[in-house]
């Protein structure tokens, strides 16, 4: 016999409540034990609801809060997981949080963030219509093994939710490669022109034709191995995009401006959000809400409105100064993070937080696969650089093989004397930390300068 | 002095967890010392003469691309790796790159695929990958000093009785998890299992590799001593917590 489903939701939301009480955020403790007591509880809990899924290894929260604007802007009745509890056990919580003790969601739309390989376990039950697959970069090896490990939970993602339409990045050799194993429709979304004009240094995590194992060319190449590739050996290309950034405007500190395709015709976007991989992350957006039938209106304008979320280029105030905090986890992502930092005109203080707990990834050689180098050849618009976390030494260490002087990188362990010093002489600071050491600054943020905690 | 010549082989394959920090790491110990150093980067499809460089280095890569890798080791590539070996060229092959410079692999379901066999040594696959932090001492020859890395490998690796270890493990897995060795040595390579990158977090090893292949060209060669404040505490912190483990 199952475990009833209301007792279920009760014990769940029993837990989740004392562990609010005693202050801490959490949603895995509740969720674990939902998928415990019953391992089905998103089929009952997911009927009648229209669930649209992100995933992929870059990009995924930026996309979910974009999507979320979207939402908003066509006054949709939804859920979404904030926090970045996108693991199974995360999201089962949040399904128990907005349903009914019997056992029914309160809102028609769920608006789902879910991990790359908690994706086949969240689909083999809950009814997913839609799904963003962001792109397939190196992310956190330790944990994923290799990156055709990711690439097979996606697929096996996808491969349970047959009817669901899909939005795949046409520039991912890897991502594309899902469309021709799949019965699913799917949208391509992607960009029509390069990114940048100089690039940071690379390695390229796909370079070999997915078929025939020959060399990719390209016609151009955005970041990592997204661009317009394709295979001379066997004739796999890239696909032409449905929803398609044609052209960049102008990109500067605080948003990107674009022209957009739609299938139905063309926008000027201000995308609210700086930084070039952010241009992906709209286009992704755009993607599904044409999926779903959004007017081109609803989407250009919920891409200017929106605002960022947890760790993506977030903005307080502290002393009177400007911090962002910008999450890195792999060098693609940090190459980004490096590519927008290199062309900001003013001179800022960096701070990077290396930790190397289970969520961060418990290996952390990828910063020498970052360039790094690319931030110390800023000169003197490279103010100051601290490095903190609980691997600082090796962060250092690595700065000083960028060719920083080492007179010039402070370690600062204590997070606290930290906000502190690097605000003193109201010079922006950009702080680019890890998942937990995010976690840890953000909390003290909110504990010193009452910053809103996250999960509010 | 002469100009010394280090060559990356297949850079853009093989370039796991950092392993090209390794070259970095070379490079500027040369550079600090005011000592001239050249990086080439050799690819698939393309080739080299082994008498060009003094120091090779091959680093790890994943496991779907290994087939365009031995397509290419098999020709004329592999013959040159194997020539170089012989003629005592110092190499540095971590992790993948290590494996193929053995006899073979042989997967966890017993499908055998043959590699160079520039050095005696063979892996056998496991379903149970060996990931995390670890730590291992060098044998006297080679300096004695403690290395602290981390290893992502799921073939356990067997030596055969010309080969000596790089190390003797002291937390963690190394070669194969069960007699103690990490790593090999052969002639002039240095063969590990650690990423990390290997080279930075462990500057005498590094320095080492650099004597290595400087007296080759000048037997009398001294290496200046450097600053290596940053990476002795990177190196410490390590040591002290997998110690306490």
């Amino acid at each position: 016999m199952k475990f009833p489903i209301s007792i279920t939701i009760l014990l769940c939301r029993f837990a989740r409540f004392l562990l609010r009480r005693l202050g801490r955020g959490g949603t895995n403790v509740p969720g674990t034990l939902a998928l415990k007591l019953r391992p089905d509880i998103l089929k009952t809990l997911s009927k009648d609801v229209t669930i649209v899924l992100v995933t992929g290894t870059n990009g995924k929260t930026t996309i979910t809060r974009m999507i979320e604007q979207c939402f908003r802007e066509a006054g949709f009745s939804y859920f979404t997981n904030r926090s970045g509890a996108n693991m199974d056990t995360g999201i089962a919580a949040e399904f128990v949080v907005n349903s009914t003790v019997r056992g029914k969601c309160q809102y028609p739309y769920a608006l789902i963030e879910c991990d790359e390989l908690a994706f086949r376990k969240v689909s083999r039950y809950a009814n997913v219509k839609y799904v963003v697959v962001s792109n397939i970069f190196r992310d956190q090896l330790d944990r994923y093994g290799e990156i055709t490990h990711t690439l097979t939970g996606i697929f096996d993602g996808i491969h349970n939710i047959p009817d669901a339409t899909v939005c795949l990045n046409a520039d991912c050799s890897l991502s594309t490669s899902l469309h021709e194993r799949l019965p699913n429709k799917v949208i391509f979304y992607g960009l029509n022109c390069p990114l940048y004009k100089d690039r940071v240094k690379e390695v390229s995590d796909a370079p070999y034709c997915i078929h025939c194992g020959k060399a990719y060319r390209y016609d151009y190449v955005t970041y990592g191995h997204l661009g317009k590739y394709f295979c001379e050996n066997c004739g796999y290309r890239r696909p032409e995009p449905a929803v398609a950034v044609e052209e960049i405007l102008s990109m500067d500190a605080d948003s990107t401006t674009v022209r957009l395709k739609f299938p139905d015709g063309e926008h000027k976007v201000k995308i609210n959000l700086p930084g070039g991989y952010n241009v992906y992350n709209a286009a992704a957006a755009a993607a599904v809400g044409t999926a779903m039938g959004l007017s081109d209106e609803t989407v250009t304008a919920a891409l200017e409105h929106f605002e960022c979320g947890f760790g993506r280029m977030e903005k307080v105030t502290i002393n009177d100064t400007d911090v962002r905090m910008i999450l890195v986890k792999n060098p693609a992502g940090a190459n980004q993070v490096l590519s927008f930092l290199y062309n900001i005109e003013d001179p800022a203080v960096f701070v990077v937080g290396l930790n190397d707990r289970y969520a961060d990834g418990t290996d952390i050689s990828w910063i020498w696969d970052a360039d790094f180098e690319k931030l110390v050849s800023m000169g003197d618009r490279l103010h100051r650089v601290v490095v903190t976390g609980i691997r600082a030494d090796e962060m250092a260490m690595r700065f000083k093989y960028a060719g920083l002087d080492p007179q010039k990188i402070d370690i600062i362990r204590d997070y606290s004397e930290l906000l502190r010093s690097v605000t003193k002489e109201h010079i922006p600071v950009f702080i680019m930390p890890t998942y937990t050491a995010m976690l840890s600054i953000r909390e003290l943020m909110s504990r010193e300068y009452h910053i809103k905690e996250f999960w509010k | 002095m002469d100009t010394l010549k280090i060559c990356h082989l297949y850079p853009d394959t093989l370039n796991l967890y950092g392993d090209r920090g390794n070259i970095l790491c070379m490079k500027k110990r040369m550079e600090w010392r005011g000592l001239p150093v050249e990086i080439a980067e050799i690819s698939v499809g393309e080739h080299f003469d082994p008498y060009d460089y003094d120091i090779y280095f091959i680093g790890g890569g994943q496991d779907f691309e290994q087939e365009v890798l031995l397509k290419d080791l098999a020709g004329e590539k592999g013959t040159a790796i194997k020539r170089a070996v012989d003629e005592e060229k110092v190499f540095l092959t971590i992790c993948g790159g290590y494996q193929i410079l053995g006899n073979y692999y042989k997967t966890w379901d017993g499908v055998q695929c043959d590699f160079l066999g520039a050095i005696d040594v063979y892996t056998v696959g496991e379903k149970k990958r060996m990931v995390g932090d670890f730590m291992f001492r060098l044998s006297e020859e080679d300096g004695g000093s403690i290395v602290t890395g981390f290893e992502n490998h799921s073939g356990k690796t067997y030596l055969g009785k010309d080969v000596r270890p790089l190390g003797k493990i002291l937390r963690g897995h190394g070669n194969n998890g069960e007699d103690g060795t990490e790593g090999a040595r052969f002639k002039n390579v240095f063969a590990s299992y650690s990423h990390g990158p290997l080279l930075p977090k462990n500057p005498k090893l590094c320095d080492f590799i650099l004597k290595t292949a400087l007296a080759r060209k000048d037997p009398n060669i001294s290496l200046k001593a450097l600053d290596d404040t940053f990476e002795n505490r990177a190196a410490a912190f390590m040591e002290k917590r997998l110690s306490a483990e």
